[in-house]
């Protein structure tokens, strides 16, 4: 689904990203580990297409196609969604609004027809029930207010409305109280299908006791320097990512 | 320097309207001492150039007579266009008169002032004159279309809008057509009564290389409260004045504007608040959003006279440019004679919030459409002020890309 070779990114002329790999199948969960400044939000902002950083070398290609080559909006309506680790507010835009713009666009990108209100409002009833999410935030401006554990919420109910094929999480965990946590982290197991993949960024081990990974990585200085299964998030919870430095 | 001025206003040719003497003198003396258009050098002037508005070669499009009756609206419409003019039937506590018909000393209380009014004092070629009696609350909404089509036409029009004691209106000033090189000059005077309340809806989208000079003058007498809405989308060149003089003891006052100028299409809107008497506000919000290399003005001045205590006068002007080459004018006034007021401004011009930008279009929106949603939301405080839905409406699809 997911294919990144040699994968090199800079931002302001500094290189974060050197010489990455990843492959991600369908209905796999891949955790990305790593210490701070390793690149771990860098690799979540190329996968959506933040222009803000420059490719200097490598491709990734998704369900066979060059993402480097589509624009933002057209990666989210290929599929790809990043739930934010800062969730922007925006004044005067509701969530509903925006959300039934975006649903529509990517609907009519894969040839479905545009949602009625009463289908689209019975999918916020839904998805909103699933994440725990007042249905009175619907309504409210993006985030506007939002507490941080709203935030997250609301970035995954987006998730469970859009239906991507790869959902890419940038420490979804952080500012997350145990409680939140487990709201999060049960609404993205039950979206997990056998089509679609996950790929769960995370500075700690706590997140991945709910998100349960096939593979974890750890990225440190722009590269993936190891790879291993669950247990390896256990282990570097243990040992701290100087074990990997050394 | 030629006297351009002075041969503008002899090809508008002389007024159809009464007006009172004093005025004419005052206008004649003015084009006569001014001689010629007003340069970047003159304040007022300063970012609007009116080369182009001298080199102008217009003819007057007179409205006579009396107007063809328009039937079977649910509003009330007066309708200028192309020299021919409809007018819907008067309703009670609502009467509708051409302004040649308005007596010299119903324009007594006025004055004229700058080029554009005395060029209106002396060559305005009708208009209408509405009175609403007093205590009446008029249901329908009175909506004046202006139509300017065609080329080289030059519509010099003079509203007077009278709304007496206690009586409520809600009004829309439409300014539409396609015309080349034509020239608008629209003035409309608010005489608004004790405890009346008026609201206005102004819509401005004009295609076509036209100059349009809209000046409205509100005249407030005690406890009234006057709204209005000036909306410009999509006009080549658009000079909007608004004056208010708050004569009454606590008159409210709201001026709320949205413009959006693309091309090389200039927007300025000019605002001025008299705070003459005392316990007054005035609130003034204008949002600015600029593509392209259009060129954007806001000047808003308050005065608040000695005796005008206890005065809030509130005044905004946030501006949004989409491109570099798009540039704002902004420029607040504050001139107060009194020591008990509130009085506060801010204007503040930036770029469109790229994070936010990002985030819709992370989910899927098009940058263009996630730039609509944007530039809506910050708009969102004078839309919401817009009760017209002829405007409403055309506010959206203008916005739609």
């Amino acid at each position: 689904m997911l294919e990144i070779k040699a994968l090199h990114a800079s931002i302001n002329g500094i290189e974060i990203l050197k010489g990455l790999n990843l492959t991600v199948k369908p209905g796999e969960v891949h955790a990305i580990m790593g210490p701070n400044g390793a690149g771990k939000s860098t690799l979540a902002s190329v996968l959506a297409g933040k222009e803000d950083y420059e490719i200097t070398s490598g491709e990734i290609v998704f369900v066979g196609k060059d993402l480097l080559e589509l624009s933002v909006e057209e990666r989210a309506r290929e599929g790809v969604f990043l739930a934010f680790q800062y969730p922007v507010e925006i004044p005067g835009v509701s969530n509903v609004n925006f959300l039934k713009t975006a649903m529509n666009e990517i609907r009519e990108h894969r040839g479905l027809p545009a949602l009625s209100a009463k289908e689209f409002l019975s999918l916020v009833k839904e998805k909103s029930a699933l994440v725990e999410l007042d249905a009175s935030l619907a309504s409210r401006a993006v985030n506007e207010g939002f507490s941080g554990g709203e935030k997250k919420r609301n970035e995954i109910f987006q998730m469970a409305m859009l239906e991507p094929k790869l959902a890419v999480l940038d420490e979804t965990d952080s500012g997350l109280d145990i409680d939140a946590l487990r709201i999060v982290a049960q609404g993205v197991n039950t979206l997990k299908t056998s089509d679609n993949a996950t790929l769960v960024i995370t500075h700690y081990q706590r997140l991945l006791d709910y998100i349960v990974p096939d593979y974890v990585h750890v990225l440190f200085d722009g590269k993936i320097v190891k790879t291993g299964g669950k247990e390896l998030a256990l282990e570097l919870e243990e040992k701290g990512y100087d074990w990997i430095k050394s | 320097m030629s006297e351009n001025l002075v041969a503008f206003e002899h090809q508008l040719g002389t007024t159809s309207l009464s007006m009172p003497e004093l005025l004419t003198k005052e206008a004649k003396e003015g084009i006569a001492r001014q001689a010629s258009f007003p340069t970047t050098r003159d304040e007022p002037w300063k970012y609007t150039r009116l080369a182009r508005v001298a080199g102008l070669t217009v003819a007057p499009i007179a409205f006579k007579g009396a107007p063809a009756l328009l039937k079977g609206m649910e509003t009330i419409d007066v309708i200028f266009e192309k020299g021919t003019w409809w007018c819907s039937a008067a309703v009670e506590g609502l009467t509708l008169q051409s302004a040649n018909e308005i007596s010299p000393e119903s324009w007594q209380a006025c004055t004229t002032k700058g080029h554009v009014q005395h060029l209106n004092t002396l060559t305005a070629q009708g208009g209408i004159g509405i009175t609403i009696a007093a205590g009446t609350t008029i249901q329908q909404p009175v909506r004046i279309i202006h139509r300017c089509s065609g080329a080289q036409g030059a519509m010099v029009l003079h509203h007077q809008i009278k709304v007496e004691d206690r009586a409520h209106v809600r009004i829309e000033l439409i300014f539409e057509g396609e015309a080349e090189q034509a020239y608008s000059n629209v003035l409309t005077d608010f005489f608004v009564g004790k405890e009346a309340q008026v609201h206005v809806d102004k819509w401005q989208n004009t295609q076509g290389a036209h100059y349009g000079f809209y000046n409205e003058r509100i005249y407030q007498e005690r406890q009234s409260t006057f709204r209005m809405q000036t909306i410009t989308a999509n006009t080549h060149f658009t000079r909007n004045d608004v004056e208010v003089f708050s004569q009454g003891e606590a008159a409210h006052t709201q001026l709320y504007g949205a413009f959006f100028g693309r091309g090389q299409q200039l927007i300025d809107n000019h605002t001025y608040v008299h705070h003459m008497a005392p316990h007054g506000t005035s609130d003034e919000n204008y949002k600015g959003v600029l593509w392209d290399k259009a060129t954007g003005v806001f000047n808003g001045k308050v005065k608040v006279y000695q005796d005008a205590q206890k005065i809030n006068a509130y005044q905004s002007n946030k501006n949004l440019l989409l491109s570099s080459a798009a540039s704002m004018n902004a420029k607040p006034e504050l001139e107060i004679y009194a020591d008990d007021v509130k009085c506060s401004h801010g204007s503040t011009t930036g770029q469109l919030d790229a994070q936010a930008l990002f985030y819709l279009q992370a989910r899927g929106i098009s940058k263009a459409k996630a730039t609509e949603m944007l530039v809506g939301a910050f708009c969102a405080e004078v839309f919401e002020a817009v009760h017209s839905e002829y405007i409403q409406t055309a506010i959206a699809e203008h916005l739609t890309l």
